[in-house]
């Protein structure tokens, strides 16, 4: 295959400035070896996420512990790029991160990084494939700080502690965050589970903020699936109904 | 290795407690005079009968209690040297001789009224504070093998958490990142962290000089910096450090650590590090305030052991005389330490048994 003499595209995210120079050296030293081609670097999750957009590359070495926005976040907001690139995780030391990543055959690499295994997981890295969204988002312990929605070609960040509440719609999920909603290609009852601590579930279809309601009003039809309660939120004019089986949620934040 | 630090516990166990000490001296008088009370109890035929009771064996146990204490504070050095029991005989010797000197003096005071003269009484009183000193000499000597079993795992902890294996290895591979472009800085690094280990790899049990462990914290703190660059920046603030000031080793660079691992590296901007020592009086107090990320639940649990393991040893080494505080804030989090100014290493190693 032709594919074979291309050099292959690498983006290098760390927050640790000598990291990436290690790195760099590393990759370099690799180029006898495996053609590889740097093409750029990011210091944090954000600008990683952005340059990423519009920079197609073939494969990422991602630091894991990063302030902001860890590795695994930018992952699973990287995934959504029409064509995502294979990532490689690099970490120091994260007992949590490394029994995760044999459990699901992920790659990572440990610092201080070896050229001999930096090669190896490049050359497997030709023929990877993405890491599914679901299994990132069980190596992480932590829920995300932020939605990612894909429009237009570029992703869009939604921090988390924006979003009023997601609505299920057919295909996608709303996120309606105080200036405009979002679609997000997720699955509802995922979302429910990683952030649990912060949004409740009122109907089948619909999360709310905790923290972005104001009170319960009484007014919508009353009918086999809806209670007859509405859920006032803080910084919106809309009102959102109740089902039947989630009523006892206006007991306890009523 | 092993025999070594079985031989040292060993010799840490049979040793009379420090009557100089203040946290020894409250348990003594807290002990004695609970003891006091159930006896009053004891003796009494109802509750309007208690506070009687109470004001007898007060005005006996008082004189003698305070005298006893008195005495001991005054023969500590020549107690040292007797070796654990012939201590055990000289204090118990002490309170008897104390008890009946008490009681034949204050004469008339200790005689109820209804009972004439005679040696019942003295018996009594001689083998009632037998039991009671008795008594606290062996849970003195009980709380000292627990301790010193704590005192094993604190220094067993020194090797495992105080230098976090994450730092390690950060540091090993931000060494490696710029051994190429600026060698001479990467050969600092190197001895910095020969350094650190050194002392981490060192016995806990040991107080070094206050200079030194600054020093040392200053080269973890150049450390932290070459991975971390200007997002870490330090506020020193040392003053009137005595020279000669001792203090227990790797107190203040694991509270370092933990401002940067918790505190700044979670932060995008990163932040300053305060640091603020100082002496006051016969005390040197320690303050290290970090930012913090505004709630971030998450991440508390490694502190903890950290924290654990200074706190642990601050009560091992000075008991009630050293103070320890966590204050968290909306951003900030602060430990302030107070420990007593000592210039020799307290006697909790080098007593013969």
């Amino acid at each position: 295959m032709s594919g074979k003499e291309q050099a292959l595209q690498i983006f290098i995210v760390d927050d640790e400035p000598p990291a990436r120079n290690r790195l760099r050296d590393v990759l370099n030293d690799c180029s006898e070896k495996l053609p590889v081609q740097i093409i750029g670097e990011a210091g944090n999750g954000r600008e990683a996420l952005d340059r990423l957009t519009d920079l197609p590359v073939d494969v990422v070495l991602l630091d894991i512990r990063m302030p902001q926005m860890d590795g695994i976040e930018l992952a699973q907001h990287l995934n959504k790029l029409p064509k995502p690139p294979v990532i490689i995780f690099t970490t120091a030391y994260d007992d949590y991160a490394i029994k995760a990543f044999e459990l699901h055959a992920v790659d990572y690499l440990l610092k201080p990084i070896r050229m001999a295994r930096l090669i190896e997981a490049l050359t497997r890295a030709r023929n990877a494939v993405p890491v599914r969204s679901e299994v990132l988002q069980e190596l992480s312990p932590a829920p995300r700080r932020n939605l990612s929605s894909h429009e237009r070609g570029k992703i869009h960040l939604i921090p988390i502690e924006q979003v009023l509440y997601l609505r299920a719609e057919l295909k996608y999920i709303t996120v309606r965050t105080a200036e405009r909603e979002y679609l997000i290609e997720e699955s509802l009852s995922a979302l429910e589970k990683e952030f649990s601590a912060r949004f409740v579930r009122i109907h089948r279809n619909c999360l709310v903020a905790k923290q972005a309601i104001e009170g319960f009003e009484k007014g919508g039809e009353d009918s086999a699936e809806s209670a007859g309660w509405m859920v006032k939120l803080k910084c919106l004019d809309e009102l959102l109904s109740i089902s039947r089986r989630q009523q006892h949620i206006v007991k306890e934040f009523g | 290795m092993n025999k070594a630090r079985s031989i040292k516990q060993n010799a840490g166990t049979d040793v009379l407690p420090n009557f100089r000490n203040l946290g020894i001296t409250l348990r003594i008088l807290l002990i004695s005079n609970g003891m006091g009370l159930l006896l009053a109890l004891i003796q009494a035929d109802g509750w309007p009968d208690v506070p009687q009771h109470i004001m007898q064996i007060a005005t006996l146990l008082t004189p003698i209690l305070l005298a006893s204490m008195l005495l001991l504070w005054a023969i500590q050095p020549w107690l040292d040297q007797l070796g654990y029991w012939r201590g055990v005989l000289v204090v118990n010797l002490s309170v008897m001789v104390l008890v009946l000197a008490t009681y034949f003096i204050g004469g008339d005071a200790y005689l109820p009224l209804d009972r004439g003269a005679g040696y019942f009484d003295a018996v009594r009183y001689v083998l009632l504070s037998l039991t009671v000193s008795g008594g606290l000499l062996m849970y003195f000597r009980l709380r000292t093998l627990a301790l010193s079993r704590a005192l094993h795992d604190a220094r067993l902890q020194v090797l495992r958490a105080r230098i976090r294996p994450h730092f390690l290895f950060n540091t090993i591979n931000a060494v490696l990142g710029i051994v190429r472009t600026q060698p001479r800085q990467a050969e600092t690094a190197l001895e910095d962290m020969a350094d650190l280990f050194r002392m981490a790899m060192s016995d806990a049990r040991d107080l070094v000089p206050l200079q030194k462990e600054i020093k040392l914290s200053k080269q973890y703190i150049a450390l932290e910096q070459l991975r971390m660059g200007e997002r870490l920046s330090m506020d020193w603030q040392l003053r009137d450090l005595p020279d000669d000031a001792l203090i227990p080793q790797l107190l203040l660079q694991p509270l370092l650590e933990n401002a940067v691992y918790h505190g700044i590296e979670p932060l995008p901007q990163g932040g300053c590090i305060k640091v603020e020592m100082r002496r006051s009086g016969d005390e040197l107090q320690i303050k290290v305030e970090n930012p913090s990320l505004p709630s971030s639940g998450t991440t508390h649990h490694g502190n903890k052991v950290a924290l654990r393991n200074i706190r642990e040893r601050l009560d091992l080494l000075f008991d009630v005389e050293a103070r320890y505080q966590v204050e968290t804030g909306k951003d900030f989090y602060r430990v302030e330490i107070a420990l007593p100014y000592v210039t020799v290493r307290p006697k909790l190693k080098e007593r013969k048994s």
